[in-house]
């Protein structure tokens, strides 16, 4: 394999000028694409026209983070700039978008797995990336649930290693945008083919543990719970958890907990992996509701109260890494992709230690590494297909593929 | 042996009810206890954010950057703290202390300055708290509706922080958040003020160093330009002592006497501008300033160095002025400086060449001198050093130029001393021109 994968990271008040030492560190061969991860507070114009100018003819894609995470820094005080640029075919995917998420996330990511299946033989990797808010006030994202399950229909039988995130511009869920190759774009999606050359290994770091019994979902709106177990889900979760919530902005709810169902047996011992945890978007006083992230969950599914755990979430990165180890083997490792719940981060989560420094620091410097804080993170869940998941990080390897 | 006890479905049900009980309650204390523990690194996090504040700020001691790059650093620094959307730091307005300028800003600003005639010492505004009304004019200015605001008095200073939610990622701002926008004004002000006694340091170490340059400068010039007319002095004044000189000529006698006349001109010469120069570094002149006809002061400065002029043989053209033309000046400086002027520009003109002196309005009753000869000019890396005390340069022909190097400083420090500006430019090998602009009200036409 002659093609190479580098990554950088900058950090400048300056967007032109967090492009420009970003570009001075990746000085030699033109790249033929290159992904980028813009922190929020650089406006994505700014960013974008200093991009064009400092890597003229190369395609550009990625768009916002909440925060970047590489080997040569890490942030989220919304002025980083993390660039994976990959240089030669062997290494470069190539790039199918969509635009049309405002449409109708389902239909939007159903042509767009379409198109990726037209251009994919089974077992290929591919990164998917989406703007992850549809309107800020009032506030609704993109759900990846219905992206995902669209995607899905469009690929039909084909197997794939997608791994993906929602780009969102801050921890507060204040905006996202995507470049689709040519421009700044709202309401799109982008999946990035790696060639069949490359293969994926991916992990997923989990932190949440079961704080409740069962619970049933006996009234559900999209993504909103309206009851659980006949009542009010908000009264419900309050009174078993003995606090009040949801009293200022509703939006604490999602630091304290989060709503998860057990795949499989649910009498089977406690295993992180086999949770999808849904964190808690809004809570409503007035209709006792909670509002999710995403709508996938159905009325009568049974789900437990999760506790957010620090000490498990590390423990989960521990345990993941080794576990990433064993899976990649002797091959050679081009590049390592971190997407990260943003929660996760511990300006948030309240952890001593930084979960995506640790992540960092198991793997540094072994090869290029990038990875952004997410809205929601996408992977293989439980030996099937992707699916999108919440507060987990997603690590994923790309190799060669012999 | 007993039989296995078969429990029933009763006490199956109450079993199973104690245990989802207790089981929902380990699982709420969990919960808090997360809760709390993140709630106390936020805490924690607090005195993080100080901390990494000082200690990254004071790096910046470190660095040559000028005062007026410690505010943007120091903003960058508090936005990689992820504390805030926004940052500003105010100061108040010389001009109008009910008034703040906006010194450095992270993120966009409504306007560039605030009006607030009794800033606080702190506020900060949350949902959960009855609004302060002199919150608002800061929200105004930042344009997001939590802030953090400390100042400072004494200095005049201000910071102003902000974010535009409250909820999801920070807990909401509260009094004890006092100690990060103190902290981060505290840190501000004591950099200003390092830096600026640095700068002060700086610079009066560069004086120092000048001062010194300009001594070891004078000492060489002086000893050359004293030499060379003692030399004639004593030389000739001992012709005249000894008895050959007695028995020569009245002719040559006549002419011993006028070289050791001209040598003592020369030495008198001298220690005038060097009184000048050290009277003008160490004191603002007082001029005396009085409405004079400019045509008439040029001629004269003319044909006060007509000897000289003849000497040399270059042409001096007085160029046309308006008769009526008045300049608000100290006759007797001003003179100086056109005499220094064009005494330098006859100086380095070759023979044959061409010296013009003239002055004109220009704006409204402002004025405008120039002296311009076709000389030997002056390279572009000389221009600077042509205005600095003592310095001689040294033309193609590596002659030494004959003075101590300071009619042009003069004539620079007695321009400035009427408000003026002098202006030098030159074309090496083609000419030299100087230029002298007074203000407006310096002219009039009478």
């Amino acid at each position: 394999m002659n093609g190479t994968i580098r990554t950088v990271f900058a950090q400048d008040q300056d967007a032109a000028a967090a492009v420009r030492a970003a570009q001075a560190a990746l000085s030699g061969e033109p790249a033929d694409l290159i992904i980028a991860f813009v922190g929020g507070k650089h406006g994505p114009e700014a960013v974008h026209a200093a991009l064009r100018a400092a890597f003229p003819g190369v395609t550009l894609t990625g768009g916002a983070a909440a925060g970047v995470i590489s080997s040569h820094g890490f942030g989220y005080g919304g002025f980083e700039i993390g660039l994976i640029a990959f240089h030669g075919p062997d290494v470069t995917p190539a790039m199918v978008a969509t635009h049309d998420l405002l449409a109708g996330e389902f239909a939007a990511g159903e042509n767009l797995g379409r198109s990726v299946h037209d251009r994919t033989a089974d077992g290929q990797a591919v990164f998917l990336l989406f703007d992850s808010v549809a309107s800020v006030a009032p506030l609704r994202l993109h759900p990846a649930s219905q992206i995902m399950a669209g995607f899905q229909s469009g690929l039909g039988a084909r197997e794939l290693h997608v791994v993906g995130g929602g780009l969102l511009t801050d921890i507060n869920l204040s905006g996202g945008w995507l470049l689709d190759g040519a421009d700044v774009c709202k309401h799109a999606a982008a999946a990035l083919i790696f060639p069949p050359g490359i293969a994926a290994e991916t992990v997923i770091f989990h932190g949440c543990r079961p704080a409740s019994s069962f619970l049933e979902i006996t009234k559900i709106d999209g993504a909103e719970v309206l009851e659980l177990n006949g009542e009010p889900a908000l009264t419900v979760v309050e009174r078993m958890l003995g606090l009040t919530l949801g009293t200022t902005s509703g939006q604490q709810l999602s630091l304290v907990a989060t709503l998860g169902q057990k795949q499989g047996d649910p009498f089977a011992p406690f295993d992180e992996n086999a949770y999808v945890n849904r964190l808690i978007l809004q809570a409503n006083p007035e209709r006792g509701s909670l509002t999710l992230f995403e709508p996938d969950f159905e009325a009568g599914a049974r789900v437990q109260i999760m506790s957010r755990d620090n000490i498990l979430m590390l423990e989960s990165v521990t345990r993941g890494v080794a576990d990433l180890r064993r899976l990649m083997g002797s091959k050679t490792t081009l590049l390592g992709l971190y997407i990260d719940c943003a929660g996760r981060a511990s300006v948030m989560s309240g952890a001593e230690t930084e979960e995506a420094e640790l992540v960092v620091d198991s793997l540094a410097p072994e090869f290029p590494f990038m990875g952004f804080y997410s809205g929601v993170e996408i992977a293989p869940f439980a030996g099937g297909t992707s699916r999108p998941l919440d507060w987990t990080g997603v690590l994923t390897v790309l190799q060669t593929a012999s | 042996m007993n039989a296995p006890i078969t429990p029933s479905f009763e006490q199956l049900q109450r079993e199973l009810d104690f245990y989802r009980r207790e089981y929902d309650e380990m699982g709420a204390r969990l919960v808090r206890l997360q809760e709390e523990q993140s709630r106390a690194a936020r805490e924690a996090r607090r005195s993080k954010i100080v901390a990494r504040l000082v200690r990254d700020a004071y790096q910046i001691v470190h660095q040559d950057i000028f005062a007026s790059k410690i505010g943007g650093l120091i903003l960058a620094m508090v936005a990689d703290t992820a504390l805030c959307d926004k940052a500003a730091f105010l100061k108040r307005d010389p001009m109008n202390p009910e008034n703040f300028l906006v010194e450095h800003a992270l993120g966009g600003m409504s306007a560039d300055a605030l009006n607030m005639p009794a800033p606080p010492a702190f506020l900060f505004t949350a949902s959960g708290k009855p609004p302060e009304p002199a919150a608002s004019p800061l929200i105004g200015l930042i344009g997001v509706p939590f802030i953090l605001w400390a100042y400072d008095e004494e200095s005049g200073r201000g910071v102003l922080l902000g974010k535009k939610f409250e909820g999801n990622i920070h807990r909401p701002f509260e009094a004890r958040d006092n100690e990060i926008v103190e902290v981060v004004l505290a840190v501000y002000i004591d950099l200003l003020l390092r830096k600026g006694a640095e700068a002060a340091m700086r610079q009066a170490r560069q004086a120092a160093e000048e001062a010194s340059n300009t001594r070891a400068r004078f000492l060489a010039n002086l000893s050359h330009e004293l030499r060379s007319p003692l030399n004639t002095i004593i030389g000739f004044s001992g012709l005249l002592l000894e008895g050959r000189a007695r028995t020569a000529p009245p002719a040559h006698r006549d002419e011993f006497a006028r070289q050791i006349q001209a040598a003592g001109r020369s030495l008198l010469a001298l220690a005038n501008d060097i009184l000048d120069f050290s009277s003008l570094g160490h004191a603002r002149l007082q001029l005396r300033r009085d409405w004079v006809p400019v045509a008439p002061l040029l001629h004269a400065v003319a044909r006060a160095l007509a000897q000289d002029i003849a000497a040399r043989g270059v042409w001096v053209d007085v160029l046309p002025l308006q008769p009526e033309l008045q300049a608000s000046i100290d006759y007797d400086r001003f003179r100086q400086i056109l005499t220094n002027l064009l005494g330098n520009a006859v100086k380095f003109t070759p023979p044959g060449g061409r010296v013009e002196i003239g002055a004109c309005l220009v704006g409204h009753g402002g004025v405008r001198f120039s002296v311009r000869d076709n000389g030997i000019g002056m390279r572009p890396e000389d221009l600077d050093r042509a205005l600095e005390p003592f310095v001689q340069l040294k033309s193609e022909s590596n002659e030494h130029p004959r003075g101590a190097g300071l009619g042009l400083p003069i004539a620079k420090q007695l321009v400035e001393a009427h408000d003026g500006e002098l202006k030098l430019s030159s074309v090496y090998g083609q000419g030299t021109e100087v230029i002298i602009l007074l203000p407006e009200g310096s002219a009039r036409l009478a």
